[in-house]
């Protein structure tokens, strides 16, 4: 067994415990709608996760996904009159082509994506804003319930949490099955070797923060659709449970490592803990507090285990 | 099949290359040797594209061929192997070999990369490892031959291979020359760049020699002594740069006994004595650096004892080394050598911040007083000291770098490459200073790949090959080519 | 070289702060001759005004960056765990305890998240994770209710206008002034800059890495404690939504205020000027009836412009 499986079957029985323990305490986490919940409660920030991990795994980082949701949100619901699903196309593909400038702009300018993407949170924000004319933009209420059926849920699913499981998939497949995607991971495990290889820089970044940008697009107008309505000062907690799930998902924060799947093992973690918090009653403050506290304990934990691993290969090369 | 003619090329005013002629036929190895400074590595790296050439042509199979970018060599069937590897540690061992590749399709799956790297990984020697396995559980030699296994996998006709063997242990050299063969029986042309002697005559079948810049023509390696090799390698002529050795050295300061460390592979026993300069010859590998860097704390000392002015020591980290003044200059000045966004005098009393301040406060007067007096031992002018140390020029940078520790009254400076990238004017100057300091009682430790470095400023001289100390003698006992037998292991070959 | 030399010499001849200086006369030039009640006295105050509490962090988020950690992203949440700590201890201990046990914590919850980024290795993670965990202690500490305090040093210290300056602008201008001097004049401003500079190199040359992430942590916790007990102090009342969203305008002065993204160049002074020029460009947009979307989106195109511009410039220094 290598130690990539090793660690991945950690952190799926990790999620487990959790489950577990908590189902123990909380009836609804083994009935059927208790699962339906569940899922739907994932579905808006795992499908921003996959696209961050994404930007993770190309050793950058996409932190303006929030504003992007956001901004999603608010066009959706204004294009709503043309159709849902011609509106979720164009939001989607505007949202992708957004992020491809912003993977442009980073490659050409050669700077910290961290730092960018904080620029581009600000300014999309706004643009949100005005767009919005900062108001909560409504779905018409004659037409209230033509998005019902996004909350209808088959045996425990619902379409925006199927479309979660489906994308997660399909970005996996993606990731470990084409050129392009293993042209991120390669550049994210060591971009001067990579170049030296002979791999693109610029296709990479551009793909991984042009993909981050769409599902960010696609999770906002799928929640603004479900709920009605969409606000422009809405998602901006999303990154940090996003964050979270791939470094708990097995993501390294440096880069080349870890899995689309990982990360769904990571949002669950998440759901699992911060759901059941609230079953029990804790206030809603409580759940972001958990959620900041386990991802202070994972990334400290993983540089603990990096540190010792480290040690461990340099004993051992100087044994050997 | 390869013919490189007429080659010329500058960095500003410095002529690297001046008529450089190359020619390599399909099936052959050649040898590409020539003195550290002598311009290997740069006709290698315009081969490989990533260099332009200033003047003179290249063609192959007849064809002449503009080679601008790495884009354009590997069209052209030109396959680089660097000293710095382009493994991704965190990738498959199958998807390294096919890294940058872009023929084999948009889909891919792990099991299909590895059935296809397969056959391209026996031929170099690698049949027992696990395609699916991560590069990073594989060591230097066998993250070498993937490298080979790609030039395979990409039919490359014209392979440069720039010392593939020097971080490596005598078995893997077998490995790796086994693979070079077979590169070499499959029609490919293999230039091959090395410093290492038994390596030439066993492998190579011609050798072009580079010397000044300028090529000899190829001569072929069954025909050829040592002695003669050496001889077209040297006669670089640097003798009037050097200031004269010391009249007498003090007493003993610093004594290794039996002393390991990574990147030794036997035990080495030393001894410095005050006001001495001691040079610790050998090429990438030797072990010479990895002495330096274990006196100055930066790796671990793993067995045997270092005793400093009769005292035990054993820094752990550079803060320890740095409080017994023990001080280090790397070979890499703008990795840790300089802070290239600050000023020359910030970098002059980075090291000495204390000395400088009082109750916390910077004193202008004692930092004005501090960095004058290292600009003038090191010839830095006034108008230096107004630039940023990331705007000098090299030789000036390096007097930086090695100047900044001058405040801290050292008693053993430690230096790794003391002229690695410095112009041949500057290179004088700090020979000079280094003397003059050792003149007033400090001792000196450089290790150096440069023969003419080495014979000119050492008072006494420590050579190394592949992690051991070969021997130590009075620089007067040494010439230019017993030391070049010593650092290449000429011996083994003969 | 030595031509190249001399054309980069040039090129460094103009401060980096004389930007932010030229764009604020630019401004202000602008803005007076299109808006007559821009020049008035009061309406510079209220400028200036707007611009303390957010200028003295940004002054401490400054230290972050010329350190060469980039930024930290729990600053506002501080802010609101400080502010609610600050009301309770004052409530029970009076306002002078309540303001020295506020300012101790404050530099105890830096030097924690300083361990952790020298640990991890990415302060804008690792300030992500603390921002949470503070905002989440605020709330717990307050019982996410409103505290009231009530004490004439603190109404004092929120309200009062010694010589007609209001005390947060007399707290922005000493702490712009102070820390301008710790870098500038300190030994250990110099190690920050350093270590910033070429953290490897500082290694190398013994300098203390460790302990200037921990002052420069330090430094942002103690910026942001001044605001939360000043904002305390002028409203009598503080809770644990306190400071919201305002992370990225800590930022945005820091950015356009041109520091290095890298490290190891610029003043806290250039931060300062920052958040005066962003509160400049937000007053004369709010007297010409902007609204705050667009206001916002101009803010983050202008951050946008100067990371881009900045990082352009000093990757030809190189």
């Amino acid at each position: 067994m290598t130690s990539e499986t090793k660690s991945n079957l950690a952190r799926l029985g990790l999620m487990i415990a959790v489950y577990l323990i908590l189902a123990a305490r909380i009836p609804s986490y083994y009935s059927q709608p208790g699962i339906a919940a569940l899922l739907d409660s994932a579905v808006l920030a795992g499908i921003i996760a996959i696209g961050v991990g994404l930007t993770m795994i190309a050793g950058e980082m996409d932190l303006s996904v929030g504003s992007m949701a956001a901004f999603a949100g608010i066009l959706s619901i204004q294009l709503f009159p043309y159709g849902m699903v011609p509106a979720l196309v164009i939001v989607v593909l505007f949202c992708g082509l957004l992020g491809a400038l912003q993977g442009y702009c980073i490659y050409k300018l050669n700077i910290s994506s961290m730092v960018f993407t904080i620029g581009t949170l600000i300014a999309l924000r706004g643009l949100t804003l005005v767009v919005s004319n900062e108001k909560t933009v409504l779905i018409p209420f004659e037409n209230i319930a033509e998005t019902d059926f996004l909350s209808a849920k088959f045996f425990v699913f619902s379409i925006p949490s199927a479309t979660l499981l489906v994308l997660v998939l399909l970005v996996d497949f993606f990731s470990r099955r084409t050129l392009w995607g293993r042209e991120i991971f390669a550049i994210g495990g060591g971009r001067g070797e990579a170049r030296a290889a002979g791999v693109s820089i610029r296709r990479p970044i551009i793909v991984a923060f042009s993909i981050s940008a769409a599902l960010a697009g696609l999770a906002g107008a799928l929640l603004s659709f479900r709920t009605g309505s969409a606000s422009p000062l809405g998602f901006e907690a999303v990154l940090l449970e996003a964050v979270t799930a791939c470094l708990i998902g097995g993501i390294a924060l440096a880069g080349g490592r870890g899995s689309i799947l990982g990360v769904l093992i990571g949002l669950f973690t998440i759901r699992f803990l911060v759901s059941g918090i609230a079953a029990l009653g804790a206030p809603f403050w409580m759940q972001s507090l958990a959620t900041g506290a386990l991802l202070i304990f994972v990334i400290i934990a993983e540089a603990a285990i990096g540190y010792v691993t480290r040690r461990r290969r340099m004993a051992r090369a100087l044994t050997a | 099949m390869l013919r490189m003619s007429g080659i010329v090329k500058s960095y500003g005013p410095t002529r690297v290359l001046e008529d450089v002629d190359l020619a390599v036929e399909a099936g052959e190895v050649m040898a590409l040797m020539g003195e550290n400074g002598a311009g290997k590595s740069t006709l290698v790296k315009i081969l490989a594209g990533i260099e332009p050439a200033d003047g003179g042509t290249i063609s192959i199979d007849g064809a002449t061929v503009s080679i601008r970018s790495p884009g354009h060599a590997q069209a052209a069937g030109i396959g680089y192997v660097a000293q710095e590897l382009s493994i991704v540690e965190s990738l498959s061992v199958a998807e390294n070999v096919f890294l940058g590749d872009e023929t084999l399709g948009f889909f891919r799956s792990a099991a299909s990369l590895a059935r296809r790297a397969k056959p391209y990984l026996a031929r170099v020697g690698l049949d027992h490892i696990d395609p699916l396995s991560l590069a990073e559980e594989h060591s230097v030699a066998e993250r070498q031959l993937v490298e080979i296994a790609r030039l395979l996998s990409r039919k490359a006709r014209i392979a440069i291979l720039d010392e593939p063997t020097a971080a490596l242990s005598e078995t893997e050299i077998v490995r790796v020359k086994a693979a070079v063969r077979t590169l070499a029986a499959e029609g490919c042309a293999i230039i091959y760049v090395t410093h290492r002697m038994p390596e030439v005559f066993d492998l190579t079948q011609k050798v072009t020699v580079l010397r000044n810049g300028k090529s000899f023509p190829a001569v072929e390696t069954a025909g050829l002594s040592i002695g003669d090799l050496i001889e077209a390698m040297l006669g670089r002529q640097l003798g009037q740069m050097f200031p004269p050795r010391a009249a007498h050295a003090g007493e003993e300061i610093l004594r290794l006994d039996a002393c390991r460390a990574s990147g030794l592979k036997a035990p080495v026993s030393l001894s410095l004595r005050r006001g001495e300069i001691l040079a610790l010859a050998g090429q990438v590998g030797s072990g010479a650096g990895a002495v330096l860097r274990m006196l100055a704390g930066v790796t671990p000392i793993q067995s045997g004892s270092v005793t400093l002015e009769g005292s035990a020591y054993a820094p752990s980290g550079i803060a320890g080394s740095i409080a017994r003044k023990v001080l280090y200059c790397s070979d890499d000045r703008k990795r840790d050598g300089i802070f290239a966004v600050r000023s020359v005098p910030e970098n002059l009393s980075a090291p000495a911040l204390s000395a400088v301040s009082r109750f916390g406060l910077l004193s202008p007067a004692l930092e004005g007083e501090h960095v004058t007096r290292i600009a003038r031992q090191f010839g830095l002018g006034e108008r230096f000291l107004g630039r940023l140390a990331g705007n000098l020029s090299g030789g000036n940078q390096q007097k930086v770098a090695l100047g900044k520790w001058i405040g801290l009254d050292p008693k053993i400076l430690l230096v790794e490459e003391p002229t690695r990238g410095v112009d041949v004017g500057a290179r004088s100057e700090i020979y000079n200073n280094l003397r003059n300091l050792a003149d007033e009682g400090l001792s000196i430790i450089f290790a150096s790949s440069d023969t003419q470095e080495v014979l000119g400023l050492a008072d006494r001289i420590a050579s190394f090959f592949h992690g051991e100390l070969v021997r130590i003698c009075n620089a007067d006992d040494v010439t230019a080519e017993s030391l070049t037998r010593d650092v290449t292991r000429a011996s083994e070959a003969a | 070289m030595t031509s190249q030399d001399a054309s980069q010499r040039a090129k460094f001849t103009i401060p980096k702060t004389a930007y932010g200086l030229i764009a604020i006369l630019v401004l202000l030039v602008v803005a007076s001759v299109t808006t007559p009640s821009f020049a008035r006295v009061d309406n510079i105050f209220v400028v200036i005004r707007a611009a303390s509490l957010t200028g003295i962090v940004a002054i401490g988020m400054s230290y972050i960056t010329i350190s060469g950690n980039l930024f930290a992203l729990s600053a506002s949440a501080l802010g609101a765990l400080l502010a609610v700590l600050f009301a309770l201890l004052t409530a029970a201990f009076g306002f002078a305890a309540g303001l020295v046990l506020t300012l101790g914590l404050a530099v105890f919850c830096g030097l924690a998240q300083s361990l952790a980024i020298s640990l991890i290795g990415n302060p804008i993670i690792t300030t992500l994770a603390f921002g949470t965990v503070f905002r989440g202690l605020a709330a717990l500490f307050s019982g996410n209710s409103i505290l009231r305090i009530e004490s004439e040093a603190a109404l004092w210290l929120g309200t009062a206008r010694p010589l007609g300056i209001p005390t947060q602008s007399w707290a922005f201008i000493i702490a712009a002034l102070l820390s301008w001097f710790v870098i500038r004049h300190f030994k250990i401003g110099r190690e920050i800059v350093l270590c910033g500079a070429n953290p490897k190199a500082a290694v190398a040359s013994g300098l203390r890495v460790g302990l200037v992430t921990a002052i420069a942590c330090a430094a942002l916790s103690i910026g942001v404690a001044i605001m939360a007990i000043m904002t305390v102090s002028q409203f009598s009342q503080a809770k644990a939504d306190l400071f919201m969203g305002y992370d990225f305008d800590y930022i945005a002065a820091v950015l356009v205020g041109g520091i290095a993204l890298r490290g190891g160049k610029g003043t806290p002074l250039q931060a300062a000027l920052g958040a005066v020029l962003i509160a400049l460009l937000q007053n004369f947009m709010l007297l010409h009836g902007l609204s705050a979307g667009v206001r916002m989106t101009i803010v983050g195109l202008l951050v946008i412009a100067s990371i881009s511009l900045f990082h352009i410039l000093q990757g030809r220094g190189r």
